[in-house]
């Protein structure tokens, strides 16, 4: 690890929230595209290109490459080891988004499971704290 | 489930820890010897050539089963991208980095099958 990294617009932490946002947005997007395209009766859907035919894949895809922009910049600063799991915060932020926005009942096991991944988040953040101090 | 989409739900486990693990390395090469040269490319190239692989094969895997279906899978490559960038790049794998990212992966199992 070395000390040149950038600050403001170009810190990889604030990078890392950007690259949350546009996971979220492109996950729903690929759902949506491929439901939109859905056509299981042929063999080759398996490989998914028959997904390509909905508009909403190719934003899904437009989102992606920027977000892989962003992911390797992120990636030249931040252990894979950390960078990772730590991205995995859009595990929480989809369903509580759901709830607070779209109004949607959270189970009690789902409201388990998302205490469980802060409680994971909030560990990990620890190592990425202590990798901010040696930066 | 079938043996055919336990081979695919694999298949895009596979490459996409492979994908994740070459744009690492390719990043850590690149402060060495600088984003142009070759070497950071190559790998660049194949991890890219990679994750369009998992790309697609992800897109099959969402048209046949529920996004909350395929989460567990998700899932479990946060331990194993964990574990590959301990073994294979030599990241500093602590035992609070592994508590923490078993936690992440049972809460993503958890909030997938309510």
């Amino acid at each position: 690890m070395t000390n040149d990294r950038p600050s403001g617009f170009a810190n990889p932490w604030f990078q890392f929230v950007l690259n949350i946002i546009g996971v979220v947005v492109y996950e729903l997007l690929l759902k949506a595209g491929a439901a939109a395209s859905a056509d299981p009766s042929k063999n080759w859907s398996w490989i998914g290109v028959n997904a390509l035919a909905s508009p909403l894949t190719w934003l899904a895809i437009a989102v992606i490459v920027v977000d892989l922009v962003i992911w390797l910049y992120i990636l030249k600063y931040i252990p894979l080891s950390i960078a990772f799991p730590l991205s995995r915060t859009v595990d929480v932020l989809v369903p509580i988004s759901c709830w607070l926005v779209l109004r949607e009942i959270i189970s009690p096991l789902r409201w388990c499971g998302i205490a469980l991944v802060i409680v994971g988040l909030v560990i990990v953040a620890k190592p990425a704290a202590e990798l901010e101090e040696r930066l | 489930m079938t043996a055919v989409a336990i081979f695919f739900i694999l298949l895009w486990l596979i490459t996409f820890v492979t994908g994740q693990l070459l744009f690492k390395r390719a990043m850590d090469v690149s402060r060495t010897v600088g984003f142009r040269s070759r070497r950071t490319l190559s790998i660049l190239s194949g991890g890219i050539v990679v994750m369009t692989i998992s790309f697609c094969l992800n897109l099959g895997l969402l048209q046949r089963f529920d996004l909350s279906y395929l989460y567990p899978f998700q899932g479990s490559s946060i331990i194993i991208i964990t574990l590959c960038a301990a073994l294979i790049l030599k990241e500093r794998l602590t035992v609070r980095l592994m508590i923490g990212t078993l936690l992440i992966t049972a809460g993503v199992v958890l909030v997938s099958m309510s």
